[in-house]
């Protein structure tokens, strides 16, 4: 791979270790790629954040990386949610040593500079630059959705290579940031007899498509005019079962074609969906939009959770959504906000105690099932507030 | 990255081409510790004492220490980078990595921890089951030494 004078010294150790290091992963997974060269990226969305995730290994080597010299990230980075509510980790029933652990890794994210929001949806809180502009993210979800839908270039970044562009500026330019491989190579026709609609709906086809197909796929049959909420949806459900970093909406011939059909849609919704009812109710993941919010707040107007129901989003969205009155229409219908914080992986679905949940997230669902081991029945939004509130 | 040779891949001349993916500062000699199986380091490697934990993997009990670390693939979570960081941290890492395939986890885990990684795209890694000792040299070349090393 060629590297440039500077980048050759860096890789030497002459700009400092943390330099060092991030170069050296850099051509490590350049040289994995067969990739010609380095490019500088405008934006890198970093994961690894949650102390559930990384433990002690990442925490250690995040301190290490923060306190050596030179050690800053060189372009926007945001980064994904942590662990818990920061502000309000003691209301939680979070262990201490937990969170002194998950504060310790956020200190050494801002030493190194980060925005302020810990978030899975980096692009609904933050400017989106224009087209065709190259970045590194990680977070499956996010870098679909980057590809998809803002037809900004990424591949699916891990914790370490997109640390490693942080703290460069830089990433490797190979496979979704050259144009010839951003075309579609298989196609899914989606037929279900029905009008196909809702954040469910397109996590169950963001399933099929990810566990069916790998590269670049296209979708036929969907709305062209999704909200964001439904892309967020497939793009995660397509992340977590599935090897791609990118879709298309479109009808171009000489496709193989697989049908997704109403059989399909209901093999995965009853193999992912194992319970009647939750006994709590789980939205946002990803982390809700104010879209979201906003509906959900007309939803539950009036009415009273019967059961515990949380509801994760950034806290940059619920200032938001609290500046526009969202925020306390939900907390009234006895809804609770974890701000910054993910569904997945934090312990909180472990410490709420339930065997089951309700949830409209595909994603969701799959995580809080294999890492809370609780049972998930899978709903659309107006059915959980429906069944949910009185 | 340059195209690579794989015109000198011979087994039986008891040399193999490897591509280069983190390369080691010098010649590196060790006893290979070879597994056909993937390892998936974030809940297979207990990182404390340098061994596969996973009580159903082939190399349950072995101790990487000092040895150069043969296995197709990484497996599991990307956290498993920081896993194969603290095995070198921890001085109870292996002298090297030779996958088949390597992946973002074991490249970027190795680059953080200095180990030096090869891994065989063009040739089956099957091949170095049967050399006890190899070098490696920096420009990708895996020598088996057949005990001659003094």
């Amino acid at each position: 791979m060629y590297l440039t004078k500077s980048e050759e010294k860096a890789v030497s150790g002459e700009h400092g270790r943390a330099l060092e290091l991030a170069y050296r992963v850099l051509l490590a997974i350049g040289r994995l790629s067969n990739a010609e060269k380095l490019i500088p990226i405008k934006w890198a969305h970093v994961s690894g954040v949650s102390y559930l995730t990384i433990g002690d290994y990442g925490l250690d080597f995040l301190r290490g990386i923060s306190k050596e010299k030179n050690a800053k990230f060189r372009v926007f980075t945001t980064v994904n949610p942590c662990g818990m509510d920061i502000e309000n980790w003691d209301c939680l029933d979070i262990p201490a040593d937990y969170a002194e652990k998950q504060l310790r890794i956020i200190n050494a994210y801002e030493k190194l500079g980060i925005a302020s929001s810990f978030t899975c949806i980096p692009f609904e809180s933050y400017k989106v630059p224009v087209r065709g502009t190259h970045v590194s993210w990680a977070e499956s979800s996010a870098a679909i959705y980057a590809n998809s839908i803002l037809d900004l270039r990424t591949n699916r970044e891990s914790a370490v290579s997109a640390l490693a562009s942080a703290l460069t500026g830089k990433t490797v330019y190979s496979e979704l940031h050259i144009d010839e491989n951003r075309k579609p190579t298989i196609a899914i026709k989606v037929n279900l007899g029905r009008v196909f609609k809702g954040s469910l709906d397109f996590g169950i086809l963001g399933y099929f498509a990810g566990k069916r197909t790998k590269g670049v796929v296209q979708f036929r049959g969907i709305p062209s005019t999704n909200s964001i909420d439904e892309s967020k949806a497939l793009c995660a459900a397509l992340g977590t079962v599935g090897s791609t970093g990118m879709f298309t909406v479109g009808n171009s011939s000489n496709l193989e074609t697989i049908d997704f059909s109403k059989k399909d849609y209901e093999e995965i919704f009853d193999n992912i969906s194992d319970s009647e009812t939750g006994e709590a109710v789980v939205f946002g993941c990803p982390q809700m939009t104010i879209e979201e919010l906003y509906r959900l707040s007309k939803a539950v107007r009036g009415k009273k959770f019967k059961r515990k129901c949380i509801v994760f989003c950034s806290s940059k969205i619920y200032e938001l959504a609290k500046s526009r009155g969202y925020a306390e229409a939900i907390e009234h219908s006895g809804a609770v906000f974890v701000r910054d914080s993910c569904a997945d992986f934090t312990p909180l679905i472990s410490s709420l105690n339930v065997d089951s949940v309700t949830t409209d997230s595909v994603k969701g669902a799959h995580y809080m099932k294999s890492v809370h081991g609780v049972k998930v029945a899978l709903k659309n939004v107006e059915s959980i507030v429906e069944e949910n509130t009185s | 990255m340059k195209a690579r040779s794989i015109s000198d891949t011979s087994l039986s001349a008891g040399t193999i081409k490897a591509r280069c993916i983190v390369e080691p500062s010098r010649r590196i000699t060790g006893e290979i510790l070879f597994t056909s199986q993937p390892i998936a380091f974030l809940q297979g490697v207990d990182p404390e004492i340098g061994m596969v934990s996973d009580k159903k993997h082939e190399l349950y009990g072995k101790a990487f220490s000092g040895k150069i670390l043969v296995f197709p693939n990484a497996v599991g979570s990307s956290v498993g980078a920081y896993v194969i960081y603290r095995l070198a941290k921890n001085h109870v890492g292996p002298k090297a990595m030779i996958n088949q395939n390597s992946d973002i986890i074991t490249a970027s885990g190795c680059a953080i921890s200095r180990i030096p990684l090869f891994d065989l795209p063009d040739s089956d890694i099957g091949g170095l089951r049967e050399m006890k000792r190899v070098e490696l040299l920096k420009t990708g070349t895996i020598r088996s030494l057949e005990g001659n090393e003094k």
